[in-house]
């Protein structure tokens, strides 16, 4: 018996970590926004259900294969990125933090009701990249999917590392972040660079809903609770660090599942159902109460 | 003075509208009352809340508990207290969770206070759902009919006159907007006021005043919190029904859109912030029309669904281009030019 | 405050105001009820347009469509239906905001067919106060058929939910003789309402609920609870979720390799809600699931001679285009407006809101095109039920197909 129960834990855990990694592919994009121009953008999960929907209408309604489609969709999301930096928030940009997050917010309301009033909220479904094979581990059943999501995760972190680290552009984007001012005197366009960010973390956006769509279902509020969840990932993990975004999603994951798994259990009790989502948001009120700059972030100093 | 101004207009109002609409503008009256809360909070300390919906979720659900009670879900509470009573009530318990709430976010400022704000108003829903027995869960409470609720069936009749239950609402909203906005003004122009202004402005150079940023940022939850769960108890009255769906997230957001576009820190731009809130409610379910100024064949496709939310989302952003002060700033803008031309 | 200021901020209310439509007040020429003229009916009511209930708007536009069709024909007494729906994006505020504004400014005859059981019960007691028909609330909420003393102008249509998990016990209970159930159900009122039937039908049987999980609406997946279910090893699954979930929980549960015999729920059991869990076909879960059914389903061959369902098919594409014709609720939407003409036609040149409640009492409709051949409208004194039966069907081989013949629930 204790065994079958091991098992039970265990597979809670690997569902944790695959719907973690959908947390964490979306904290991402988060991430990246925020390091990259300040912004914590409400919108970011709409923005991924829309070019989740690109996605959905070139393979579906047009019949195209799956990679072609992902790489137009991503493309799009880049320049949807790019453009809706340049329109909608290089404006209010250097204004008070109020502006930005009621337009971040009007963003989340418009690009939410374009999708309805395009797609309908008919119930959709977007096909997984992976193939559906499983494997049973003593028990514990892992299948394509889940490994698939968390790599790509962890790939994108990877990636983002390299372009940082190694590349022009991306030393660039850190030096714009970091301080504008003397970015500038140094010949960076710093606005591209900004605009640049919003590409990058559109097209992660896009990655997101694409890894999404086929476990939760397609349809315009898809994003809704994985957005809540991102955010708990991103705090977790340290607001400005990407793989601490990764790390913070699969920790969500598993915390929440493990919970609700003792929750049979005596002291645990008290934890319903309805308590899944509150309980990613006290991560976020703890981390935010006892270490803001959460688990990987650099602590922030104010300066007088 | 304005308050006089508004106070006429209001009184005035019912003679010149329907029933109905005068029920409207009851909600426009429950709405000032949360965003002249807010904004002393936002506006006037600079603390920014994105879960100010859920203050008046607890002055709704105290107000609901009071009156009809929660023995038939499990709980002790007999209820039996009339409406308008419950309101101070509810108000209190809204400012001590406010109070209790202020203290550790006094350790947050900015787009955290936001985030952690945005997390309290997403899981009030759930929490609501979660004390099923304490609050009546998913199912919600209704108060159409019974006998705590004043007017709901025959209309009430106060100094003399007859008032439909939709005329009755309206004074009950409006008088009492009318003291919260006279209250809030006081408070404002006071040395709490300056403190609020101070710590919003520079908190290091308010400590050096001698101000103490515990105290008044504190404070400013509790009022604020305060002033939510007034407008949350009036909201479940005029609505006659809560369960958790009535207090979304969505609640929160419509607040500090309300603020923001009626102009931070201004008493006067709040009331069109309301009015904004209340009117694109009926707009964005497609019971109003944007009037007969556009063309057919746009109204046509705005109101295919997900069409009003567009035109709101779209609204927003280039009121926050156009107008970063909201509409109170355009008021003093005008003002001053008319002064000017003097 | 400035002088100025305040003559600025007056003005501007005053102008806000008077842009107002609709502002003064306005006096309609009335018969003897609101919403009837010589030459016109007003049906009024709310849909969850946007929000996360969105998918069932269907179920308004359906009846929409049906309407004009009859409009076309002339509508019923030389009268035409007008049926004006809001969206109240499954918010009970914004509910209750609707429908006043629909019975006292629109002043509508009946409010109709409106969507989402709390939403519902958010008007009745205004509704019934104020005796404005509540006229085939969309809802399988027992209480709807169950109260009609307390609430006499209220009425639903569809099957109960505590009766379609009676049914689902009652089959389960005479083929499984020895199974165990696992439960995957919302934690509301709709959810709860189809494990208590489920119970109930099991209760004298060898076959046992083992295990129960619920979900919120607010989850994100249901990967967790299929997880736990598969570990109850249970040999049935039961899906009493809402068709976003129902195609988790099929997804989740081919994912972890758990092949039980599946049972559904009639509000996502419909073909092109079981073909979207079936991911292309990769799924094999959902083969062999059972579901009951009370309504045609548009992608059943069976019906594509069926009269009913070429109507059907005529209406969407003449007064539904664009529409989903897969779709299922719009069938839905069609049944009910079928009935709300039949009664209309009963009652004749003079409709009251008290005949259309009198005469929603009384339907006795075995034929509805719409519905399955053998499923009755039916209501009289202690049946507050319109429609208490269904047929079984199990999937198969990408479609339904039908087995055994109508049941019927007993009296709740």
């Amino acid at each position: 018996m204790p065994l079958a129960a091991f098992a039970d834990v265990m597979q809670q855990i690997v569902s944790g970590l695959a719907s973690g990694g959908i947390y964490a592919s979306l904290a991402l994009a988060l991430v990246l926004i925020h390091r990259s121009t300040g912004v914590i953008n409400f919108a970011q999960g709409e923005m991924a259900t829309l070019c989740t929907y690109v996605a959905w209408t070139l393979t579906v309604n047009h019949g195209w294969n799956y990679w072609p489609a992902a790489v137009v969709t991503l493309v799009f999301a880049f320049f949807f990125g790019v453009a809706t930096h340049r329109v909608v928030i290089r404006p209010v940009e250097r204004g008070d933090v109020l502006r930005i997050v009621i337009v971040t917010i009007g963003l989340l309301i418009a690009i939410n009701g374009f999708v309805t009033w395009e797609w309908s909220g008919e119930q959709r479904q977007l096909r997984s990249p992976f193939p559906s094979t499983t494997w049973d581990v003593g028990g514990v059943v892992i299948s394509a999917q889940d490994i698939g999501t968390i790599a790509v995760s962890l790939g994108m972190v990877a990636l983002l590392w390299l372009f940082f680290r190694f590349t022009k552009v991306g030393l660039a984007l850190r030096a714009a972040a970091v301080n504008p001012e003397e970015a500038r005197l140094v010949g960076i366009r710093v606005t591209w660079m900004l605009a640049l960010g919003w590409g990058l973390a559109a097209t992660l956006g896009a990655v997101a809903g694409m890894l999404t769509a086929p476990s939760l279902g397609l349809d315009p509020n898809m994003m809704a609770p994985v957005l809540i969840y991102a955010f708990a990932a991103a705090v977790l993990g340290g607001i400005d660090s990407p793989f601490g975004a990764v790390v913070g999603g699969l920790l969500v994951g598993v915390l929440v599942n493990v919970v609700s798994y003792l929750s049979q259990y005596r002291g645990f009790g008290w934890f319903t159902e309805e308590l899944r989502l509150p309980l990613a948001l006290a991560i976020i009120l703890v981390v935010l109460l006892v270490r803001p700059s959460g688990l990987f972030g650099r602590p922030q100093v104010r300066r007088v | 003075m304005a308050f006089a101004a508004l106070a006429v207009f209001v009184a005035a109002l019912p003679a010149f509208i329907s029933d109905v609409k005068a029920q409207q503008f009851a909600y426009v009256g429950i709405y000032l009352i949360a965003l002249l809360g807010l904004n002393i909070l936002t506006g006037y300390t600079g603390q920014i809340s994105l879960g100010h919906g859920a203050f008046m979720a607890i002055g709704g659900y105290t107000t609901v508990i009071l009156m009809v009670g929660n023995e038939q879900f499990g709980g002790s509470i007999t209820g039996g207290v009339r409406d308008v009573w419950t309101i101070p009530a509810a108000g209190l318990v809204a400012g001590l969770v406010g109070l209790a709430f202020g203290l550790p976010a006094l350790r947050l400022s900015g787009l955290y206070l936001a985030l952690a704000t945005f997390a309290v108003a997403v899981a009030m829903p759930s929490a609501i759902k979660r004390f099923d027995s304490f609050t009546g869960g998913g199912t919600g409470v209704n108060l159409f009919g019974k006998p705590e609720l004043t007017g709901g069936l025959t209309g009430v009749d106060l100094l003399g006159r007859h008032l439909s239950f939709n005329l009755w609402l309206y004074y009950l909203c409006w008088s009492i907007a009318l003291v919260a906005f006279a209250v809030a003004w006081l408070v404002l122009r006071g040395r709490t006021g300056r403190a609020f202004r101070a710590v919003r402005d520079s908190e290091t150079a308010a400590i050096s005043s001698g101000i103490s940023l515990a105290r008044y940022k504190t404070l400013a939850f509790g009022i604020s919190a305060a002033y939510a769960g007034v407008a949350g108890s009036l909201f479940a009255i005029a609505n006659t029904y809560v369960n958790p769906d009535t207090f979304p997230v969505l609640l929160s957001i419509e607040l500090l859109i309300g603020i923001v576009v009626g102009g931070l820190g201004r008493l006067s731009g709040l009331v069109f912030g309301a009015y904004v809130i209340a009117f694109f409610r009926l707009y964005w379910a497609q019971g109003e029309d944007l009037g007969s100024l556009l063309p057919h064949r746009v109204i046509e496709e705005t109101h295919k669904p997900g069409g009003p939310a567009i035109v709101y989302g779209v609204f927003l952003i280039l009121l926050m281009f156009v107008l970063p002060s909201g509409v109170a700033g355009l008021f003093r803008s005008i003002g001053a030019a008319l002064t000017r031309r003097r | 405050m400035r002088k100025p200021a305040v003559i600025v901020l007056a003005a501007a209310v005053l102008a806000a105001l008077a842009a107002l439509p609709g502002a003064l007040a306005s006096s309609s020429a009335r018969s003897s009820d609101p919403g009837i003229t010589s030459t016109t009916i007003l049906l009024g009511g709310t849909a969850p347009l946007t929000g996360p209930a969105a998918a069932y708007a269907s179920v308004a536009r359906g009846a929409k469509a049906y309407f004009d069709y009859v409009n076309s024909k002339g509508g019923v007494a030389h009268r035409k239906i007008q049926y004006k729906y809001l969206d109240d994006g499954y918010n009970p505020a914004l509910t209750v905001q609707d429908v006043r504004q629909l019975v006292e400014q629109d002043k509508v005859f009946s409010i109709f067919n409106t969507l989402g059981t709390e939403v519902n019960l958010s008007v009745r007691d205004y509704l019934n106060a104020n005796k404005v028909p509540q006229l085939f609330a969309a809802s399988g909420a027992t209480t709807f058929g169950r109260d009609t003393a307390q609430y006499p102008w209220t009425i639903g249509f569809q099957p109960s939910y505590q009766a379609e998990g009676f049914l689902l016990g009652q089959f389960l209970a005479k083929t499984k003789k020895k199974g165990k159930v696992a439960v995957l159900f919302q934690n509301d009122d709709y959810g709860k309402d189809l494990l208590g039937g489920l119970k109930r039908g099991l209760q004298r049987s060898k076959v046992k609920v083992v295990a129960a999980q619920p979900y919120d609406v607010t989850a994100a997946d249901v990967s967790s609870q299929v997880a736990k279910l598969k570990a109850s090893g249970a040999n049935v699954f039961a899906i009493f979720a809402t068709p976003k979930f129902a195609i988790q929980a099929y997804v989740f549960a081919g994912r972890l390799g758990w092949r039980p015999a599946v049972i559904n729920n009639a509000v996502s059991a419909a073909s092109n809600i079981m073909v979207l869990a079936s991911e292309g076909g990769k799924n094999k879960t959902v083969n062999g699931t059972v579901a009951l059914n009370f309504l045609k389903d548009p992608s059943d061959v069976r019906w594509k001679k069926d009269p009913g369902m070429k109507l059907y098919r005529s209406i969407m594409a003449r007064f539904a285009k664009g529409a989903n014709v897969a779709d299922v609720y719009h069938v839905y939407g069609m049944a009910v407006a079928y009935e709300t003409v039949s009664l209309f036609k009963r009652m004749g040149a003079n409709p009251t809101r008290a005949g259309l409640i009198a005469k929603a009492r009384s339907m006795n409709d075995p034929s509805n095109p719409f519905l399955l051949p053998g499923v009755a409208v039916k209501t009289g004194p202690g049946d507050g039920f319109p429609i208490q039966q269904g047929q079984l069907q199990r999937w198969t081989n990408g479609h339904w197909v039908p087995f055994g013949g109508i049941w019927t629930s007993k009296k709740l």
